[in-house]
């Protein structure tokens, strides 16, 4: 799945390249406010000399009436309880507020990611000592600490610095550890291993590099949790008196009657400044993380947008075929998906026209980028978030599928029609027995079925798979891999479909496991009369188990064809070269061939017929049209123009 | 279930040895800092010698700090007579209230923040979690940016100044009592009037309390749920056929609380920090009260007791989130 | 003790009875009550060799250990049994010193194209980390050039175009051309793939299989394949190690073991490896179950409790590899004494 998650983002794949970071930055809303709010600060704080009407640590002579003065012309936002001028000392007191962030945050920083950096590569026994004392500090009453220590020691700015650098630490070690564990096992930390190099080496090159960015991150916003700890501080008393701080300015304001006298000038602007530094911080701080790791903020669960558009574009297949008792249960017709992208709408499938008959295994065959996946998962209307048919008819046993409200689908999903997703790692909830979750298939569509009799057929279900029915109540986590797949078969199966799909269902398995699956598949295809759609990229399968072949290449179906047709005389280019590069264990010794190049990307499609770039039989006009799936009759359909009924081919350009 | 006992016994393993670590941090923490009264009155040379030895023998100061290695029970120092105290529930007695148990004026302290702390912590949970939900639920609207406008902002606000403007317009809008816990010299004539004067003075408190708190759990419970619908066992529910709502009712739901359920524990130390502050703004007489006080008047037997009160409080709720999240998840139960 | 195999002439590599024992896991439960955890057996007595422009492939499914021994013979792992021979001198148990020359000998080609590159680091730096690690170029020119040979073998050329690029502009198959370029800058004599290809598409495995074939062929370069594929294994292995649960089962010569395994297992797993060919009439011997956990070893022959040809005598004694004919040994009881496992009815087609 996160193939089809990562075509609707082709640009981002988790890197960072330094130039363009500062860019990506602006852009994000949050990244461009919080910037400039963090900027005015420190400006502010720079050039407080210049700006301040008033020197705040000059007290001119004042008398009664000075005190608590509403604003004016000569004091813009009023005087304090000592009758100085309260926009001087907001915009002195920036520099306290900012000098202690940046200060402790980098004390912070510099004590966790070294104790996170060293927990997390070492690991061991130095990892559990290292995160006990982190979960110790944890514990400690961090303000209650800084209050005692500052009240007894003495309250310079030195010791606030110290006291919230030296326990707000904590989160910023588990973070670093966290983020240098899975850095240590990442391949190429292997890799660097394997050639010999040494742990510094490693750390300095592989390691450091990959944690950098998101301590800076941390350090942000770790800057924002020391302002408001030296603000509390200040608040409570217990602030620097020799300096001008927010917190003081509070401080004095409220414990010297500004309530009372209704001063909210006094309150009022040292509060809204520290939400200021804080806010821009944060914002830039969570903008940072956002950027140095993009995770993709879109879910399943997002307002279905996978609306059809237009009518079926161009003419691939007959329009108009009258109903008969026959006729196949599933009619793809011109089925077009886009995916939303930075770059504007991306089409990773055009255009994609089969059938499939009841009872009849249909393999989808392509190798990467080239649709099947998406092809599938439009059919039932389960894109990815940012991923919508825009054309296209799929007409299951009559009904428009594309054209039917969200709640009558519903109706349709696991009960006629079901699919089995590619990778079942994760495709099962972890915090429900398995069973229960093949339960809930039966309860939810048959509901007159109760809660006993459903639990099982659960079971016999789960027999009937091979996994057992002893396993009912496991969870996911105690399951093998094999076992997750056959669990997420027994799902699909539970309430008899007409159609399964399967996409890859085992690609990440076995050989042998495979085998299994595949047997079971086929047998429960026979004894349910189910239609089977097998998506893989792997020839041998299709030849032992398909009745039929669409070959896909670049979002379009390139050849549709009974199977040993396909493989005795393939009509596609594509076809024959895939064909001769596919291994085979029982002529080990025929030479293999590869394709030069590689597949099209998404954002990078050829125009005119996709595969024109490497295909040894390409002529001129390979390269501006697109050729459609010409029926060959016999059931055989080639998207190639060198197959074009009225076609004499000419010399091939590039062999 | 063999899994379970060993996760449970290992927690509290663990629980009990930072209780023991803290009451060792403690200890030493109100030995080593400067300006303890009982130990400076003893080196001033103008108190009488016999008043020194008096008070030397009356604090123990005359016994070795940790063990005792001149023969007899290597036991009697003063750090095992302060766990021996401990052991009897004896915190010692204030130094500014002669003669008054710090465990009565902990315990008075530990109520009126409990009425702070609690009401105001459920009522965050629900809403900002609620919020959280509904946030996520509708990432990319005008909803979502809202709520999370309302959350970052409500997160910047530092504790004491929400304070300082909810006490502001309580009493200048609705003429609410600008501190304390009840009216000074108040008549009441029955348990409802009683309980009317405690609203009246817990409200802007708690108003307060609340809104800090729920600006950080809506923005931790909707980037956890965004996290939760975007895996592919929700795809999985869709797959089913399963509603919308029973997705997340069913799936999605359990799996979005368990980080919140880490958070909300691991924010207790922090909580304490912002009772403190709304207690200094609205002369609340809690916990936090009594610790600030102490600290202005060197009051040290009520700051070791009030301290180790409050470590302990936080580990205990360690251990409940860390037990409650091992009945949640049952991953983590296979060690 | 496992008898070895035919030994080859000069062969450069040679695992000589690896073991390699992992320590059980231990719940809590388990201390208290006194429990010994069981050991898990990664590998198991494993030993073969390999000469200078050989291929042998390490087959098998997960759990089987060929990934431990690759690392063992990596020196990644120090085996707790056994030992690695390079050029007649033993390298496991040594310091991480006195493996540094060894280092140079023996690279490594990892499985994850898109994984085993820092997407930090440019082309050029990747290939010559290794040659700043050990200290081998004399100056930046030398460095530089050896950099570009290294890239031109792995068939990047011109290598002038590659050396400043980053890996997410590379295709799968260029940035396994990169890992092999890397591994290549040392000069190895020996060089261990793991899964190479599997996660590349189709169309684009041969050409980084028959880089490995031609660097084996041309530079006399001793080629340790590890694969779970045997339809890759059929194309391009000189000589064939199939694993289970931490032994090998049957080692030789590749096209005899495919045209005629002799170990129930390589029978069963050839039969349902599927070949791209509807029309061929195989009768797949599809085994119940799974890999048993290592931890969890059958009495007797590992495999017994899925064979389908297992006999009484299977479940205590535990053969070891028994020589059939020239460069191929195979450890069943069934092939003792010359006999030979009877032809399975339409096992393999003609």
């Amino acid at each position: 799945m996160t193939a089809v998650v990562q075509a609707s983002a082709p640009a981002v794949t988790g890197l960072v390249v330094q130039r363009g970071f500062l860019a990506r930055l602006i852009r994000r809303p949050m990244g461009a406010i919080g910037l400039g709010m963090l900027v005015v600060a420190v400006l502010v704080a720079i050039f407080a000399a210049f700006l301040a009407p008033y020197n705040p640590y000059v007290h001119p002579h004042v008398t009664i009436e000075d005190v608590y003065q509403p604003p004016t012309a000569a004091h813009l936002l009023g005087t304090d309880d000592g009758g100085n001028d309260v926009l001087s000392a907001l915009i002195y007191g920036a520099r306290v507020s900012l000098i202690v962030g940046f200060a402790a945050s980098l004390m912070t920083v510099l004590i966790g990611g070294t104790i996170g950096l060293v927990a997390g590569y070492r690991g061991g026994w130095v990892s559990t000592v290292l995160m006990r004392f982190t979960d110790f500090t944890l514990v400690i009453p961090d303000l209650a600490l800084q209050i005692v220590i500052v009240a007894i020691v003495g309250p310079s700015l030195l010791i606030i610095i110290l006291v919230i650098g030296g326990l707000g630490w904590t989160s910023a070690a588990r973070l670093v550890r966290s983020q240098t564990l899975s850095v240590r096992e990442r391949m190429f930390v292997l890799r660097a291993r394997a050639i010999g190099a040494g742990d510094l080496h490693i750390v300095w090159r592989h390691v450091l590099p990959q944690i950098l960015p998101l301590m800076l991150a941390t350090m942000v916003l770790a800057v924002s949790l020391a302002i408001l700890a030296e603000s509390s501080l200040a608040f409570i008393g217990l602030g620097d008196p020799t300096v001008i701080s927010w917190g003081q300015m509070l401080n004095f304001a409220f414990s010297r009657g500004a309530v009372s006298a209704g001063a909210w000038w006094a309150l009022l602007p040292p509060g809204l400044a520290i939400v200021w530094v804080v806010l821009g911080t944060t914002l830039l701080g969570t903008a940072l993380e956002d950027v140095l790791n993009p995770r993709l903020k879109r879910h399943h669960l997002e307002r279905d947008r996978s609306v059809r558009v237009t009518e079926p574009e161009g003419m691939s297949w007959l329009r108009a075929e009258p109903a008969r008792k026959d006729a196949p249960l599933l009619r793809v017709r011109g089925l077009t998906v886009e995916f939303d992208s930075p770059a504007g709408p991306q089409r990773a499938v055009h255009d994609a026209s089969f059938d499939v008959r009841r009872g009849e295994t249909l393999g989808l065959v392509g190798e990467s980028a080239c649709g099947k996946t998406t092809t599938v998962l439009g059919l039932l209307r389960l894109l990815p978030p940012g991923g919508s048919v825009t054309a296209g008819q799929v007409l299951f046993d009559g009904e428009d599928l594309m054209a039917l409200p969200e709640s009558d689908l519903r109706a349709v999903r696991g009960k006629r029609a079901s699919i089995v997703f590619q990778g079942a790692m994760n495709a099962l909830n972890p915090v429900h027995p398995v069973g229960d979750q093949v339960a809930e298939v039966i309860r939810i569509h048959e509901p007159e079925v109760g809660r006993k009799v459903a639990e099982q057929r659960a079971r016999e279900l789960l027999e009937r798979v091979g996994i057992g029915r002893r396993r009912y109540g496991d969870y996911p986590h105690a399951y093998s891999g094999g076992m997750r797949q056959r669990a997420m078969i027994a799902i699909a199966l539970a309430c008899r479909p007409d159609l399964i799909v399967a996409d890859e269902p085992t690609t990440a398995l076995d050989v042998m496991i495979q085998a299994q699956i595949l047997e079971l598949l086929g047998g429960l295809s026979r004894e349910f009369g189910m239609a089977t759609i097998l998506v893989t990229h792997d020839l041998g399968v299709v030849a032992q188990v398909c009745d039929r072949v669409v070959v896909m290449y670049g979002g379009r179906v390139v050849e549709d064809s009974p199977t040993p047709r396909l493989f005795a005389d393939p009509q596609h280019p594509y076809t024959r070269l895939l064909l001769a590069s596919f291994p085979d264990v029982l002529h080990p010794e025929r030479p293999l061939q590869s394709i030069p190049g590689s597949p099209p990307r998404l954002d990078a499609m050829p125009p005119g017929c996709p595969f024109a770039p490497r295909c040894p039989a390409a002529f001129d006009r390979c390269s501006t049209i697109k050729p459609p799936a010409y029926d060959l009759g016999d059931g055989r359909r080639a998207a190639c123009l060198l197959v074009e009924p009225s076609h004499t081919p000419p010399e091939a350009v590039h062999g | 279930m063999r899994g379970r006992g060993a996760y449970l016994a290992a927690k509290i393993g663990w629980a009990l040895l930072t209780l023991a670590l803290v009451i060792i941090f403690n200890f030493v923490l109100f030995r080593i800092l400067p300006g303890d009264p009982a130990r400076s009155v003893a080196h001033d040379p103008r108190i009488s010698p016999e008043t020194v030895a008096a008070l030397t023998a009356r604090f123990g100061l005359d016994k070795p700090l940790f063990f005792n290695f001149s023969g007899g029970n290597p036991f009697d120092s003063q750090f095992f007579a302060y766990v021996g105290q401990l052991a009897q529930g004896d915190l010692g007695v204030s130094y500014n209230f002669r003669d008054r148990p710090v465990v009565n004026m902990l315990g008075d302290g530990m109520v009126n923040t409990l009425w702070l702390i609690l009401p105001a912590n459920v009522l965050a949970i629900i809403i900002g979690t609620l919020a959280g939900l509904v946030a996520a639920w509708r990432r990319g609207t005008a909803i979502d940016a809202g709520a999370l406008a309302i959350g970052l902002i409500l997160w910047a606000v530092p504790t004491f100044f929400m304070g300082i403007i909810l006490l502001f317009l309580g009493a200048a809008w609705f003429d609410l009592p600008t501190g304390g816990r009840q009216t000074i010299g108040a008549q009441y004539a029955g348990f409802w009037d009683a309980a009317y004067d405690l609203g009246r003075h817990l409200l802007m408190p708690t108003l307060t309390f609340t809104l800090v708190l729920l600006g950080e759990y809506l923005l931790i419970m909707r980037s956890s749920v965004v996290e939760v619908f975007s895996e592919d066992y929700i795809l999985t529910a869709k797959a089913k056929g399963l509603s919308t709502f029973r997705v997340i009712r069913d799936h999605a739901l359990r799996n979005a609380m368990l980080p919140m359920v880490t958070v909300i524990a691991l924010n207790l130390g922090f909580i304490v920090s912002g009772a403190i502050q709304i207690e200094s703004v609205f002369s609340w007489p809690g916990l936090g009260q009594l610790t600030v006080n102490a600290v202005r008047e060197r009051d040290y037997p009520v700051l070791q007791g009030a301290f180790l009160l409050l470590a302990v409080a936080v580990v205990l709720a360690n251990l409940a989130a860390e037990l409650l999240y091992g009945w949640l998840d049952p991953r983590v139960r296979e060690a | 003790m496992a008898e070895r195999p035919v030994a080859q002439e000069n062969p450069v590599l040679v695992a000589d009875d690896l073991v390699m024992q992992f320590a059980g896991h231990r719940s809590f439960v388990d201390v208290v009550r006194r429990r010994p955890t069981p050991p898990i057996n990664a590998v198991a007595g494993v030993s073969f060799t390999v000469a200078p422009g050989e291929v042998l492939a390490l087959v098998g499914e997960s759990g089987c250990g060929k990934t431990t021994t690759a690392n063992l013979l990596m020196g990644l792992l120090t085996p707790t049994g056994g030992h690695v021979t390079l050029h007649g001198h033993k390298i496991s148990g040594r310091s991480r010193g006195e493996l540094a020359t060894m280092r140079r000998e023996m690279q490594m080609i990892f499985q994850d194209p898109y994984e085993s590159l820092n997407p930090r680091m440019q082309v050029a730096d990747v290939v010559a980390e290794p040659l700043r690690v050990h200290h081998v170029a004399s100056s930046p020119a030398d460095e530089r050039a050896r950099v570009v040979r290294a890239l031109t073998q792995a068939g990047l050329t011109p290598a002038e175009v590659y050396l400043h690029r980053y890996p997410f502009q590379l295709s799968g198959g260029q940035r396994q051309r990169v890992v092999a370029a890397s591994a290549l800058a040392l000069e190895p004599r020996v060089l261990i793939a793991d899964e190479p290809v599997s996660m590349l598409d189709v169309s684009i495995r041969a050409e980084i299989l028959n880089l490995l074939r031609s660097l084996a062929t041309s530079q006399r370069i001793a080629v340790v394949m590890i694969t779970h594929d045997l339809s890759t294994v059929a194309a391009y292995a000189d000589r064939i190690a199939v694993m289970y649960l931490g032994r090998i089962v049957e080692i030789g010569h590749a096209k005899r073991i495919l045209a005629d395994p002799q170990h129930p297992y390589t029978r069963a797993l050839l039969s349902v490896v599927p070949a791209p060919d509807p029309a061929s009439r195989r009768r797949p011997q599809v085994l119940a179950g799974e890999t048993p956990d290592p931890a969890r070893i059958p009495s007797g022959c590992r495999f017994h409790p899925r064979c389908p040809v297992a006999i009484e005598r299977c479940r205590t004694d535990d053969p070891a590899l028994i020589p059939i004919g020239e460069d191929h040994a195979a450890a069943c009881v069934l092939v003792e004494g010359g006999r030979r496992l009877p032809p399975a009815p339409g096992a393999t087609a003609s």
